[in-house]
């Protein structure tokens, strides 16, 4: 899945929230108040746009710290799906 | 022989039949047989012809029950055969399938049948005085009584009984293919003063049918059961028909009626489980519910019976959870029952259902996942931005639905239960 998708998916749910849209990648996700149910939340929000349920490496959750983070960890789960 | 209220009456349409009637025109297709020394089911086609079987087989002690034509399949044609159930028609009382090997009978047996919160197919015994669950209720103002209830189940046997056990109880039966349209027909006909059924058909008809058609109902009695009663349908209820007196009762098939609640409120008050004074005891283990019933087909030793459902006390009432085993969310370690954010959901004016489930997700384990019907339809975004408000400002944030699905019909089943 492109990256833009990911980020309009977790900028959806940032403005559900009644919190401003991420704007910076580099932003922790501590900053910007993208909590972990709003990570569950975008990873089945993706599992419902592509139509498949996807696998998810617990260590490289672990390591997520900015919106980047979240952004390369979606990539790679979404990659050749 | 058992003596019924022959002078009750069934309303079918236009046309009305005593319990005499209902007699006499079974005894005409099944008099020639000699039924007593089998256990059998009628294999029925029409609700009259159902109601006739019943009155015959109570009104002679016969070991019997009764089951649509259009419910029999392989998987229930052989738990029929492996409990000795011979089926016959009910029309001449013809073997349906093949001849089964006779087993013990039981005079005045009833076989009930219910398919459970699992899905399988299980054959309960009953008999009549287990069923007439109204038998201790001295005075019972005469009423005539919307039968929305499945053929054979025992929500539809209780009501059967009712009819034919107490005096001045009539039943009006719906018409499952179209349940809202027939319960249209029976207010328009101005007969109907009572109704008993679950909450969810309350939600059907409330979509279904225009809401000053409901309001002419003179409805006197409004009984709900079979799941959880909630709030917001005891609210709206207590405004369509002020009049009415409003009762939710918690029965099963195993552990029959047990508990009466008519404070308008949902759960029932705690100090029932203080009682020792009365025939019917409850108790709560561990969080589950146990009846003492005499109406109960099986107990312990001690006579309990474990509903396997749990419960739970806030303030000086005891909530219905749900079902063990099919319940509780954990969303990152935090315990959230479903009933508690549908009946939330339910109390939003705008949602006429809500149905909460458990859904798998990374980090947390589990999120709740809501489907809603809607009072009227609107742009799905502005829902589940309105119904994420609605939660955030009473449940923890863990607790609020994260995905939504918002249905155009209230998924019934044929038990009238979703």
């Amino acid at each position: 899945m492109e990256r833009t998708e990911i980020l309009n998916i977790m900028n959806m749910i940032m403005t559900k929230k009644g919190r401003s849209e991420i704007t910076d990648e580099s932003q922790s996700t501590r900053e910007v108040n993208f909590r972990s149910l709003d990570f569950s939340e975008t990873a089945l929000r993706i599992e419902f746009k592509i139509g498949t349920e996807l696998s998810f490496e617990a260590a490289s959750m672990r390591k997520i710290e900015t919106v980047k983070d979240v952004l390369d960890f979606f990539e790679e789960a979404t990659k050749g799906v | 022989m058992t003596n019924l209220c022959d002078l009750n009456f069934v309303h079918f349409g236009d046309v009305s039949v005593d319990i005499a009637g209902l007699r006499a025109q079974a005894a005409v297709a099944l008099g020639a047989r000699d039924l007593s020394a089998e256990r059998c089911v009628f294999v029925v086609d029409s609700v009259r012809e159902a109601l006739g079987c019943v009155v015959y087989g109570m009104s002679d002690d016969l070991d019997f029950g009764v089951v649509e034509r259009a419910r029999l399949s392989p998987e229930v044609l052989g738990r029929f055969a492996e409990n000795h159930v011979q089926l016959r028609n009910a029309h001449d009382g013809s073997v349906v399938g093949s001849v089964v090997a006779a087993d013990q009978v039981e005079a005045g047996r009833v076989t009930v049948l219910t398919s459970g919160t699992t899905g399988l197919f299980k054959l309960i015994s009953h008999t009549a005085a287990t069923l007439n669950t109204f038998e201790r209720v001295d005075v019972l103002p005469a009423n005539t009584w919307f039968m929305p209830y499945q053929i054979g189940s025992y929500a539809w046997y209780q009501m059967v009984a009712l009819c034919l056990f107490k005096e001045g109880q009539g039943l009006i039966p719906g018409d499952f293919s179209d349940l809202a349209a027939s319960f249209e027909g029976a207010i328009a006909r101005g007969l109907v003063t009572a109704i008993s059924s679950t909450p969810t058909f309350w939600r059907y008809a409330l979509m279904s049918i225009d809401e000053d058609t409901l309001k002419s109902a003179q409805l006197r009695s409004i009984s709900m059961g079979g799941e959880i009663v909630d709030q917001a349908i005891l609210d709206r209820l207590a405004a369509l028909y002020p009049q009415a007196r409003i009762r939710h009762i918690y029965a099963s098939s195993e552990a029959g009626a047990a508990i009466v609640v008519s404070d308008g409120k949902a759960g029932f008050k705690a100090e029932l489980l203080e009682r020792t004074d009365s025939t019917i005891g409850v108790k709560m283990e561990e969080g589950r519910l146990y009846i003492r019933s005499p109406y109960a087909n099986r107990a312990d030793e001690g006579g309990w019976v474990d509903t396997e459902d749990l419960v739970e006390q806030r303030g000086d009432r005891i909530y219905f959870l749900g079902r063990v085993g099919n319940t509780m969310i954990n969303v990152g370690g935090q315990k959230v029952f479903p009933q508690d954010i549908e009946a939330h959901l339910m109390a939003h004016e705008e949602v006429v259902w809500a149905r909460v489930i458990a859904r798998k997700a990374p980090l947390m384990g589990a999120l709740p996942v809501a489907s809603i019907v809607l009072r009227k339809q609107m742009d799905e975004m502005a829902a589940e931005r309105m119904l994420t408000a609605h939660c955030e400002a009473v449940l923890a944030e863990y607790a609020t639905p994260r995905m939504w699905n918002f249905l155009s019909d209230i998924p019934m089943k044929d038990s009238l239960k979703s």
